[in-house]
């Protein structure tokens, strides 16, 4: 998807994408909202960077990824990084909550659509907050949508049915993460810019948690994937 | 009245096609880079340094259209050297990448510049990090860039290793660059190294006849 705007001669807002960052994938669970994504920046069709953190905390109970071009996800960091420092001069003790980030976010994503210069993301913003789970998605014309379960990218059109199939909103943290990690070994072997290397991270009553990368099992050493070696269509 | 259309139909913007390369070591950090600067077909500098000072522990790596680059590097190098001044202490790595960022993320529609961020500083030890096009930072321990660099991403991937000594590290990134200007039509020349630690900067001239693969 590329936009292209010709206002001759003035400034051009095109932005097609450069770097960009895969599919994101974000579920609710009993106690919590759970996001996982892959560690890996393309280039194009290059797998250029191996080891990206595309998950970051926002605040104690917040947290983002997107899917989309990774400095404009940069920069999303950047300006949500403002709303709690600004807020400080209020001096009120007041918080911004998951859902003033997400907000934020729809309308400055909106504002930036309506100039044919979006940010070319499909945001996650997750949180807990007042004992309620907060899971929303932000796409790149500013839509905003809260909902049980998100899925971006690719995601959307592999990983919906696994999701319907093997999760509910009130399932445990450990089954929440079982399906993240069957949706990534899904996109590892059908989409192209994906890695098998996944982070997840949750935030619950307690706060904000961003585990390690781990790599997921995939299978491939099925018979019929060996034999088609040997075909037995040619012989000589 | 579009000036586009007189430039490009005169003559190619001269661009740092090339080969650009920096690897962190135990100790410090190696940079690498050819010497062409082409213009189209034609060679325009056949002996330049795409090794930028920034700071006295800071440098930059520069590849895409050489005027973009260029003048991009001269305002950081002017942003760093006041803010060091105010300072009173080395800048950190991290604060020039940012401020390459800056500008190639504002002007990303109207520049091709993608930019390769490497020092030492005595906050966080040597550093390298990675500005392609769209204005994204991303840290690495060891960074290629340049039309050159994607016929060396196989090599490198094999022959690189955490904590090499110095030797491994200059080898590693002499011959990186030497194979890649050996099929990059783009790249070629010299070779121009520069060893940046906590003591000293180190830079080596490797002259056409010393360059490992030809």
């Amino acid at each position: 998807m590329i936009f292209n705007s010709e206002i001759s001669g003035q400034q051009q807002h095109t932005t097609s994408p450069v770097v960009t960052g895969g599919s994101v994938i974000a579920l609710v669970y009993n106690g919590g909202v759970i996001v996982g994504s892959d560690t890996l920046c393309s280039y194009g069709s290059m797998a250029a960077f191996k080891n990206v953190q595309k998950i970051v905390q926002i605040s104690q109970n917040t947290i983002y990824a997107s899917s989309g071009e990774y400095s404009d996800f940069q920069q999303v960091v950047k300006e949500l990084a403002k709303i709690d420092r600004s807020a400080l001069q209020y001096d009120d003790g007041v918080h911004p909550s998951p859902k003033d980030y997400g907000n934020f976010l729809a309308r400055l994503s909106y504002k930036k659509r309506c100039k044919i210069n979006p940010l070319y993301l499909q945001n996650v913003i997750a949180g807990f907050h007042n004992k309620e789970r907060y899971l929303a998605l932000v796409d790149i014309y500013g839509t905003y949508l809260e909902s049980n379960f998100i899925t971006t990218g690719f995601a959307s059109y592999f990983c919906k049915a696994i999701i319907s199939n093997y999760w509910n909103e009130n399932c445990t943290l450990e089954q929440a993460k079982q399906v993240i990690r069957e949706c990534f070994k899904v996109l590892f072997c059908r989409d192209c810019r994906a890695h098998d290397v996944i982070q997840l991270a949750y935030v619950d009553e307690q706060g904000t948690h961003i585990e390690e990368p781990e790599r997921v099992e995939t299978k491939w050493d099925f018979n019929g994937f060996k034999s088609r070696a040997n075909e037995k269509l040619h012989t000589q | 009245m579009n000036y586009t259309d007189i430039l490009s139909s005169k003559f190619e913007p001269e661009t740092t096609g090339t080969t650009i390369m920096a690897v962190i070591y135990d100790g410090g950090l190696i940079i690498g880079a050819d010497s062409r600067t082409s213009s189209g077909q034609f060679v325009a500098d056949r002996c330049a340094d795409k090794i930028d000072y920034v700071h006295d522990r800071i440098f930059c790596l520069r590849s895409g259209s050489a005027a973009d680059t260029q003048i991009i590097a001269k305002y950081v190098r002017y942003y760093i050297d006041a803010h060091a001044q105010e300072l009173g202490r080395l800048p950190a790595v991290a604060t020039a990448a940012n401020l390459f960022r800056n500008f190639l993320y504002e002007y990303k529609d109207s520049l091709s510049a993608a930019i390769i961020v490497a020092g030492w500083d005595p906050y966080k030890g040597p550093q390298i990090f990675t500005l392609p096009l769209g204005g994204s930072v991303i840290e690495q321990k060891w960074s290629i860039g340049g039309s050159g660099s994607t016929f060396i991403w196989g090599f490198c991937d094999s022959n690189y290793k955490e904590n090499m000594t110095l030797q491994e590290a200059r080898a590693f990134v002499l011959h990186a660059v030497a194979h890649a200007m050996y099929r990059d039509g783009s790249s070629g020349g010299i070779i121009r190294l520069l060893n940046v630690t906590k003591d000293k900067i180190e830079r080596e001239f490797i002259d056409y006849k010393d360059v490992p693969v030809k």
